[in-house]
Order: structure tokens, then C-alpha cells, then sequence
């Protein structure tokens, strides 16, 4: 049977609702990447069992990450951008002193789970030598929602 | 005069490149985004140390060792200094802060809110252990809480 039909006809998508969502998807992920935590380096934050700690307050503060190695050990330190071996721990009191007296009020420790307290007893000296009186938070794990 | 009618055609804007760009732009958007994971924390003061004076507690504090024997969750031990009996877990931990503190009914009462505890890691103790601990003596609500330095 022969098929009828209109020869000049083009048969389009309507693509306007694709489009739409298309942007919607890249405005939101535009504005996400602005507010990821740049100070934070990746690592397995302690995540004690009914913690009930706090959320803490992202403002004015300090990050101190201590890298972790294998078997516990630490590659180093990475604070506001700059990364200090584990010899110069001065540097690393230097730095928070200077972010201090710039108006921060909170050093914040992100340290791994497995990461040995020797190492990470060390680093609480060394931002105690900042002076100042800091308050510290201890970072950990939050609860998955 | 003759006019001349143009064919009827349909005018449009070709989409296909836009939509190659944005397709792009997505993609790499989804691939470059590294969201930020929820984060809690344990508040802590950090007096100036003064080598001049020495510090003079209160009360003899609690002391509690941690030790670590792995790196698992529950890879670690803790124990108590003192005539007391011994704990096994961080739960078991919790139940004897709660049930030695003092100003409530029903409890035996020997520490106060602020009577301070000492956590007293091993250098080899992992920090989430160490955390743990420290998470558990919150638990029970005492304020005065320290990290000593490792033994």
C-alpha cells in the first residue's frame, strides 16, 4: 500500500524545553564550583560514632590541613595557601599569627583518622605558639544526611 | 504589474552549535565540581602558655589513656588511671563519666562538670581515636578537657 503523505514536511524536535534545562543545569553548577571550600584538602576526617560536635562558623577563620602519608605519617602542612614541609613548623606559626592579627578568630584542624597524634600534637604546639589565644576547632566527619 | 510571492520557508536560528557549546560547558561543569562534604567540629581553647607559672589544677584530673591497634574504627583501647574499674569501650567510657557526675540525681557524684579530664594519647594513637575519646568525654557532658602530650 502506498504510504501518503506530504513530501515538503520536515519533521523537528522541539528542542526549547532541552534548552532550558540544559542552562538551568549549568547556571547551578557555575554557581556551586564558586562556593566549594578551597582551603579544605581531601582526607578521611575522624568520624567518631554519635559525635556531637557543632557545625562550625565558616567565617573568619584559619584552615590547618595536615597531609596525610601512609602508616600514619604527614607529608606536611597546607595552610591558606601555602604548603610548609614538617621541619619548619615556625613557618606554620607565622602564618596563623599573621591571619590572627588580620582578624581571623578561629583556627580550624582538619587532620586524617589515621594520621599519628605525635604528629598532630605538634601542630596544636606550634598554633598555640601563634599566641593570641585562638580557639581551635577540631574538624571532623559531619553526618551524612 | 506581477508579484512574485517568495515559497513559504521556515526561518530559524541553527541551534546545533549553541547547543554543542552548552552540552560542552555542562560537562565540564558536572566534571570540574568537587562538592563540599558536611563538616562538624569540637570547639577548644588554646590558653598562651606561660613557662613562668605553673598551672595549678583544681582537683587531681581524670586521666585517660588511648592506644591504638590498627587503623579500624575500632582499632583502639582505652583505660583509665586510678582505682577505677576498668573500661573496654568508648561506650562503657561514657557510662562511667555519666554515672560518676556529681549534681544529679541518681549519681554517685565524685566529678564535677569541670573537674578536668586528661586525654592522654600514645604517639603512635591514631587521631580518630584520639577524637573518639575526646567525642566520648563531650558526651557526658564535661567542659574541661584536655589533649596532653603524647606518653
Amino acid at each position: 500500500m502506498a504510504r501518503r503523505g506530504n513530501p515538503s514536511s520536515v519533521i523537528n524536535a522541539n528542542m526549547t524545553p532541552m534548552i532550558d534545562v540544559t542552562f538551568l543545569l549549568i547556571v547551578f553548577f557555575v554557581v556551586v564550583s564558586q562556593i566549594v571550600d578551597r582551603d579544605a584538602v581531601f582526607m578521611n576526617l575522624p568520624a567518631p560514632s554519635q559525635a556531637v560536635a557543632g557545625i562550625p562558623d565558616n567565617q573568619s577563620r584559619v584552615v590547618v590541613n595536615v597531609v596525610p602519608l601512609e602508616h600514619g605519617d604527614v607529608a606536611g602542612i597546607v595552610v591558606a595557601g601555602h604548603t610548609i614541609a614538617w621541619d619548619s613548623m615556625h613557618e606554620l606559626s607565622d602564618i596563623v599569627e599573621t591571619r590572627l592579627r588580620g582578624g581571623a578568630t578561629e583556627v580550624h584542624l582538619r587532620a586524617d583518622r589515621t594520621t599519628k597524634y605525635s604528629y598532630v600534637h605538634q601542630v596544636i604546639e606550634a598554633i598555640r605558639a601563634a599566641g593570641l589565644n585562638p580557639r581551635l576547632q577540631l574538624v571532623i566527619e559531619g553526618e551524612q544526611p | 504589474m506581477i508579484v512574485r510571492r517568495r515559497k513559504a520557508g521556515t526561518i530559524g536560528v541553527n541551534l546545533t552549535s549553541m547547543i554543542d557549546v552548552v552540552f560542552l560547558l555542562l560537562i565540564y561543569f558536572m566534571v570540574a565540581t568537587e562538592f563540599k562534604t558536611a563538616e562538624e567540629s569540637f570547639p577548644m581553647d588554646l590558653p598562651l602558655r606561660d613557662y613562668r607559672q605553673t598551672i595549678q589544677l583544681d582537683s587531681e584530673p581524670l586521666v585517660i589513656f588511648v592506644e591504638s591497634a590498627g587503623d579500624k574504627k575500632s582499632d583502639f583501647r582505652v583505660r583509665l588511671d586510678g582505682p577505677w574499674d576498668p573500661v573496654s569501650s568508648i561506650e562503657e567510657l561514657v557510662l562511667f563519666l555519666r554515672s560518676n557526675k556529681a549534681g544529679r540525681f541518681g549519681a554517685s557524684g565524685l566529678f564535677t562538670e569541670t573537674h578536668p579530664i586528661l586525654i592522654r594519647p600514645t604517639k603512635e594513637t591514631r587521631w580518630g581515636h584520639t577524637i573518639a575519646a575526646y567525642n566520648a568525654v563531650v558526651r557526658a557532658k564535661y567542659v574541661n578537657i584536655t589533649l596532653d602530650e603524647p606518653s
